[in-house]
């Protein structure tokens, strides 16, 4: 079986993609895809999606994941469901707890800890993601600075959508937090792990934005933008 | 000869990570995938992802026949999933009988292969499941007879997509060699509908 090489062609597992572009005999490849050893300089599917080609020599396939599979360096929203000794355990949505350790925190000293408890909300990044091993979580950068990450107030509210509305809503150019924060003014932490945590004035707008990102995982940017107008 | 009219909702479960209610004519099933999750410790394999089958039946406790479908949906599944890049987890597959018209299994088959489609996992290729039968006239017919006494024998094969080589197959009743390679053929001729059902099926969504 082989498909053409060609933007936004639906892909199924087993297909094979001749005629691979690559640079300096190097092609990126994303989710989805395996190298294909038996005929030399081809692409194995392993996923049903949208096949997606991104000149030079980056190829993946796009699919509207509901379970997360973690990655390094990706920013994740986690509850804290276990605390031993120094370490925390996160559960971010993937196989496995992730775990954090307490001195991964901005200022955090071996005498000095940050105040976190079971069920708390935490937005950190993943140092470390490798399927042999546990994924780890830390709350600074390498300048040991926190940044935006840390632990989330627990006034806020933390639900999951599916992976590819996190995409969608991460993408800079997204209207859709920008048209809702044109009605009211609100906090939000989308994790790449599916786990989103909003905060609001009152609990009527939380719910607002919940509503406002259920929509949006069954209807277009447009549609949201749109009600956003309406409601003003 | 008529065709078995094949149907299918994928998504229709909000709990698991993939999920489809798919019937082959009058046989339904809802299937469900949760995976990769944290698998227990005594099953836990640490080179590749332990796959755990359940099938609930109609109604009551499952039962021998029940484990019998559950133990070929885990082989097939074990031998479609790429297992290797998801060691010390597990992938659960659940499905549900909700009519049974005499080809459940290869319609539970199906359904998994469309739940695992959809939940995105990592699959080395896709699988399908065809059952034809041998009725008393000795012809072999693909939509079930009427009358269950009319039925000597029934084959289920299940192929995969790439090489259209066998996965797996079950075969109850009496039969002659002729009569099963013609079946044999007969439901490698049907499993390519089968495919473009899929295909189909997840292109529209």
């Amino acid at each position: 079986m082989v498909e053409d090489v060609n933007e936004n062609t639906t892909v199924f597992p087993g297909e094979v993609i001749k005629d691979v572009k690559a640079v300096k005999g190097v092609t990126i490849l994303g989710p989805g895809l395996k190298r294909n050893e038996d005929p030399p300089n081809t692409l194995r599917i392993t996923r049903a999606g949208k096949l997606q080609f991104k000149p030079p020599n980056i190829y993946w396939v796009s699919h509207n994941h509901k379970r997360y599979i973690p990655k390094r360096g990706d920013l994740v929203v986690g509850i804290i469901v276990k605390k031993a000794g120094d370490s925390l355990r996160i559960d971010i949505g993937s196989g496995e707890y992730a775990s954090l350790s307490m001195l991964a925190f901005e200022g955090a000293t071996k005498k000095q800890k940050p105040d976190v408890q079971v069920g708390d909300v935490i937005y950190g990044k993943l140092l470390n993601a490798h399927r042999e091993m546990e994924p780890e979580l830390v709350c600074v950068d390498s300048y040991f600075k926190a940044g935006k990450m840390g632990p989330l107030s627990n006034d806020g509210f933390v639900f999951t959508v599916s992976l590819g509305l996190v995409h969608r809503l991460l993408d800079p150019e997204n209207p859709i937090l920008t048209a809702l924060g044109k009605v009211f003014p609100y906090e939000i932490a989308v994790g790449m792990n599916g786990k989103v945590w909003v905060n609001g004035r009152n609990t009527k707008e939380v719910l607002t934005v919940l509503r406002c990102l259920e929509t949006a995982e069954l209807h277009d940017d447009k549609v949201i933008v749109e009600l956003c107008r309406q409601s003003k | 000869m008529d065709e078995v009219k094949l149907r299918c909702e994928l998504g229709v479960l909000t709990r698991p990570d993939g999920s489809v209610l798919f019937s082959e004519g009058e046989t339904t099933v809802v299937a469900g995938i949760y995976g990769p999750v944290e698998s227990k410790i005594n099953k836990t394999l640490v080179e590749k992802a332990c796959v755990e089958a359940y099938f609930r039946p109609k109604s009551g406790l499952p039962g021998v026949k029940d484990r019998l479908n559950e133990s070929m949906i885990r082989n097939v599944c074990e031998a479609v999933i790429a297992v290797a890049l998801f060691p010390r987890t597990a992938v659960v597959v659940v499905v549900q009988e909700m009519q049974n018209n005499g080809q459940l299994i290869s319609c539970a088959l199906n359904a998994t292969c469309l739940a695992l489609l959809n939940s995105g996992i990592d699959m080395k290729c896709m699988y399908a499941a065809v059952t034809c039968f041998l009725d008393r006239s000795d012809s072999i017919v693909l939509i079930p007879p009427a009358d269950e006494r009319e039925i000597k024998g029934s084959f289920m094969f299940v192929f995969d997509s790439v090489e259209k080589t066998i996965l797996a197959s079950h075969t109850e009743g009496s039969f002659s060699i002729d009569q099963y390679k013609d079946a044999l053929s007969l439901c490698r001729e049907e499993s390519t509908n089968i495919f473009n059902f899929f295909k189909k099926a997840l292109t529209i969504k």
